[in-house]
């Protein structure tokens, strides 16, 4: 459902993701792992055609995202780490506006924008203006917001940063129920408890090249440490090119 | 629904709900700006009648004046009271408002001398000194009265012509006059304004906010949500302007003005007049909604934006000011000139005195630059180094410090940054107004020597060598080969010609500085053989050398990595606008021309020498054919035109030197197909 192929993202001389060849198939929560500066964003940015790669390619459902831009958009949900949301609208205008971008109209729109938010318990501040919710509040709007369309592949940059307990156990269920429906799931993230949770499988980046796949035991064990923590710590301390 | 209107309905009702696109839309111009005026003018009349309503204490001292005390008396607005010996003392006591000083009794046919002390700074002095003087006025046309009747002469004696004035202007035309000077600045700022905060809101905000990367996800093409935005940003700055006109009219045309009665000041604008200025200020909207817009989406925050447009700001009110100073006609240069036609155009429009011809030019004009303007916002939206470049992710990119900046010059050539180069000129120039003026009128010829020395060449080479950058390719020291400087030589000799003829050709346009070419004239004519080498030093060695430094050194080492006709016009307008000033337009075109000619060379061969040479012979020849007595008088009208010979010999120089230039060197590799630009977009994870 999600392919990179050989993806290649030089800034300059600086190479901030390398040669990254990865997949994501539908029903699978995919977590990409790694540092700060590691190309996580970048790598979900080229696949969601904000950036455009150096060289190689992304897909998305079949569709090449460098060919068919707009193709790739339309489904794909994008959840940015910058939670960003319309201040002077209220939840129910954000969902609605973001429907109509989606090509969403009439009574298909009323039911989606109705659906999303039952779905996710929106229904307290649905006509509150964004610039008066709380975080947690917020990030459900956004995904909401994401998610309007229903489309299969679903890309969340650190969705539950910022967010209390609470908050992000929605999240977590509603990722849980996104993979049930058969959505393929790729999304970044530095809480391993979160990846223990609900990842199928892993992908650790380290100066834009991945440097450890598989499932989050399997990586675990490769390691030789005692958890994903440490198997993580360790992955990102070593050179490249020594663990795959 | 098309994305376009999705993205513009959306970013319409979210900015009517923004308080500060409110206040500025609606709030000022409705409400604040005719009470600001009524306010205004009710403190005026209030003040006014509170001056009149006493009468101005005064004193008359000194020799005794018969008659004199008797009408100033009599005044109502007048009180004569006693003061002490120190009049300066009473004054500025305020026990009076003016103090006349009689000086002693003359014979029949003398003059008596009288001193009137009164405080300049202060309101109530300022009227009392009138009033007096009025009186002194009255009790003189008594005196000369008496003189007339004793010499049996009659009172036209004294009166050898009378003028009576008689304005043809009706009060509407003059109200339109005065109005016209002022109500257009007005409108170009409230709609500069009106689009001002939206643009910087829809833009940098929505970078700030985060928002625009989720923006960008939709499957809608970035030229759409360009259309949006930009339609939103431009209706307001419509609104705001439309407004604001319709609030001044009401203010000035239904006469709830009082002082406008009082002065007989009436303002009356035809219902089509309004209709054309409403007409002009849409794509006036469209050109600042646009240019904002561009602007603002490459800052990353909302103060950042405001920075960056605040300038702009300040350059567009410039030329919106020009039909407020008397003296600069609306012509066809000032309708092409953006902002400056649209103001003038108003102007007409309010005196009623339009051209149709002119008005057609500026609204087309106009409308070119407003879709100029657009087509720069849709690009900066669809860059990626503008969209994430910036913004509050890139706090977690580490920031370089000031070593890795110098070692990535060195990484880049040496060379500077082509905004650390235009910044350098930039300040070299305020250096050089601010210091060369000062240098020329205390040491005149030996200042203006100082100034090219002192503040071009030494700050260019310092520049060079403190910024830690290759002089040998910053200024490209490179050696020409002979044929080279032969072909450079060829290309220069060829365009000195073009360019007189170019310099001719703008006579038909712009005002010729009579006064500044007869001195310009002077400076460059030599009587004898020593002056002429003096003129030589100063006028021919000293700017090819300082100059080229500054412009072909510097300007053109910073700009390699643009593309080479952007490299060559930038440097020919950069070396043009050195060059201008108000009285000297007329210089700008022959100049930019030059500098794009010899920067062309320049780039071409990688050496400044042949830089050098095309610059002292340019000047060298002027100085050499004003000193010679045969061709002097060929010079000494720029509006005659040149041996028109001249042209067809000069192209086939031009060209010939073209053509060897291109034959002996290659064009340099620019920094376009060396590694791009190094800066890292903001990376999250």
């Amino acid at each position: 459902m999600i392919r990179f192929e050989r993806l290649t993202k030089r800034y300059g001389p600086l190479t901030a993701v390398s040669d990254l060849s990865l997949e994501v198939h539908a029903g699978e929560v995919y977590a990409l792992l790694g540092p700060n500066g590691a190309g996580k964003t970048t790598a979900l940015r080229c696949l969601a055609s904000l950036l455009t790669p150096t060289t190689g390619t992304t897909w998305v459902d079949g569709i090449c995202t460098q060919e068919a831009p707009i193709g790739v958009r339309r489904r794909l949900a994008f959840l940015a780490a910058s939670m960003g949301l319309y201040e002077r609208l209220s939840g129910t205008e954000l969902i609605t506006y973001f429907g109509q971008l989606h090509g969403l109209d009439g009574p298909r729109l009323n039911e989606r924008v109705e659906a999303m938010i039952d779905l996710l318990g929106i229904e307290d501040f649905r006509d509150r203006l964004c610039g008066r919710l709380s975080t947690g509040q917020r990030q459900r709007i956004s995904l909401a917001r994401a998610l309007v369309h229903d489309p299969p592949a679903l890309i969340l940059d650190e969705p539950t940063i910022g967010l209390d307990v609470l908050s992000g156990q929605t999240i977590y269920e509603f990722i849980d129920r996104e993979r049930a429906r058969g959505k393929a799931i790729l999304f970044s993230t530095h809480q391993m408890d979160e990846v223990d949770l609900l990842a199928d499988r892993v992908g650790v980046l380290r100066g834009g090249e991945l440097v450890a796949e598989g499932s989050p035991a399997s990586v675990v064990a490769d390691t030789g440490e005692a958890n994903l923590a440490r198997a993580f710590l360790s992955l990102i301390r070593e050179p490249a090119g020594e663990v795959r | 629904m098309s994305a376009w209107r999705v993205v513009f309905q959306k970013e319409l009702r979210e900015t009517l709900r923004d308080r500060r696109t409110l206040l500025v839309m609606i709030v000022v111009p409705v409400l604040l700006y005719p009470v600001l005026l009524i306010t205004m003018e009710q403190l005026l009349i209030f003040g006014m009648r509170n001056l009149e309503a006493e009468a101005s204490p005064v004193a008359v001292i000194g020799f005794e004046a018969s008659g004199l005390e008797e009408i100033v008396d009599r005044s109502e607005t007048l009180r004569r009271v006693p003061i002490g010996d120190d009049p300066e003392e009473a004054l500025r006591s305020d026990s009076v408002t003016a103090v006349l000083i009689v000086g002693a009794g003359v014979e029949a046919s003398g003059s008596r001398s009288m001193t009137l002390m009164y405080d300049a700074a202060s309101d109530a002095s300022n009227r009392g000194r009138g009033e007096l003087s009025q009186a002194v006025t009255e009790w003189q046309d008594v005196l000369l009265a008496d003189r007339l009747d004793a010499e049996g002469l009659p009172r036209s004696f004294a009166i050898p012509v009378q003028v009576a004035d008689s304005s043809i202007a009706r009060p509407e035309e003059v109200g339109g006059y005065t109005m016209g000077r002022i109500l257009p600045l007005l409108l170009v700022i409230m709609t500069l304004l009106g689009a001002f905060y939206p643009a910087i809101d829809l833009a940098a905000g929505e970078k700030e906010r985060g928002t625009l990367e989720t923006l960008l996800t939709a499957p809608v093409p970035a030229r759409d949500i360009v259309i949006g935005k930009f339609l939103t940003v431009a209706l307001i700055g419509v609104i705001a302007a439309a407004l604001n006109l319709a609030s001044m009219l009401l203010t000035f045309q239904t006469g709830i003005l009082q002082v406008t009665a009082l002065i007989g000041l009436e303002v009356s604008i035809s219902p089509m007049a309004i209709v054309v200025i409403f007409l002009g200020l849409i794509p006036l909207a469209v050109l600042f909604g646009a240019l904002f817009l561009g602007i603002a989406v490459a800052s990353s925050s909302f103060k950042e934006a405001q920075n960056a447009l605040t300038p702009v700001y300040m350059l567009v009110i410039i030329p919106a000011m020009l039909p407020v100073f008397p003296g600069i006609d609306f012509g066809p240069l000032m309708a092409i000139l953006p902002v400056a036609g649209v103001s003038f155009l108003f102007r007409d429009l309010m005196t009623g005195g339009v051209d149709v011809a002119l008005g057609a030019l500026v609204l087309v004009t106009t409308t070119v630059y407003a879709l100029a303007a657009l087509a720069f916002a849709a690009r900066a939206f669809g860059s990626e180094q503008t969209l994430f470049g910036g913004g509050s992710e890139a706090s977690e990119v580490p920031r370089e410090s000031l070593r890795d900046r110098m070692r990535e010059r060195r990484g880049r050539g040496g060379v500077p940054t082509p905004g650390a180069a235009v910044l350098f000129i930039a300040l070299a120039a305020v250096f050089f107004f601010w210091g060369g003026i000062p240098l020329q009128i205390l040491f005149r010829e030996r200042g203006l020597l100082a100034a090219e020395w002192l503040l071009l060449f030494v700050p260019a080479v310092a520049f060079v060598f403190l910024g830690g950058f290759d002089p040998i390719r910053t200024l490209s020291l490179r050696r020409p080969t002979a044929l080279q400087t032969a072909a450079s030589v060829l290309v220069i000799l060829g365009a000195v010609p073009l360019v007189w003829v170019v310099g001719w050709l703008q006579t038909f346009i712009l005002p010729v500085p009579w006064e500044l070419l007869e001195g310009l004239e002077q400076l460059v004519t030599a009587e004898t053989a020593t002056r002429l080498l003096w003129l030589l030093l100063l006028l021919a060695v000293t700017p090819a050398i300082c100059e080229e430094v500054v412009f072909r050194g510097v300007l053109l080492g910073g700009t390699r990595d643009l593309e080479p006709w952007r490299i060559i016009v930038l440097n020919g307008l950069v070396f043009g606008a050195f060059h201008l000033s108000f009285e000297t337009v007329i210089r700008f075109l022959p100049t930019a021309i030059l500098g794009m000619v010899i920067a062309w060379a320049v780039w071409r061969t990688g050496s400044i020498w042949v830089g050098v040479l095309m610059h002292f012979l340019n000047n060298g020849t002027i100085v050499v054919l004003a000193s010679t007595p045969a061709l002097q008088e060929l010079f000494s009208d720029p509006e005659a035109p040149p041996p028109l010979w001249l042209v067809p010999v000069g192209m086939v120089i031009f060209a010939a030197g073209v053509r060897l230039l291109r034959s002996v060197t290659t064009p340099p590799v620019t920094g376009l197909e060396a590694p791009g630009p190094t800066s890292l977009p903001p990376e999250t994870s």
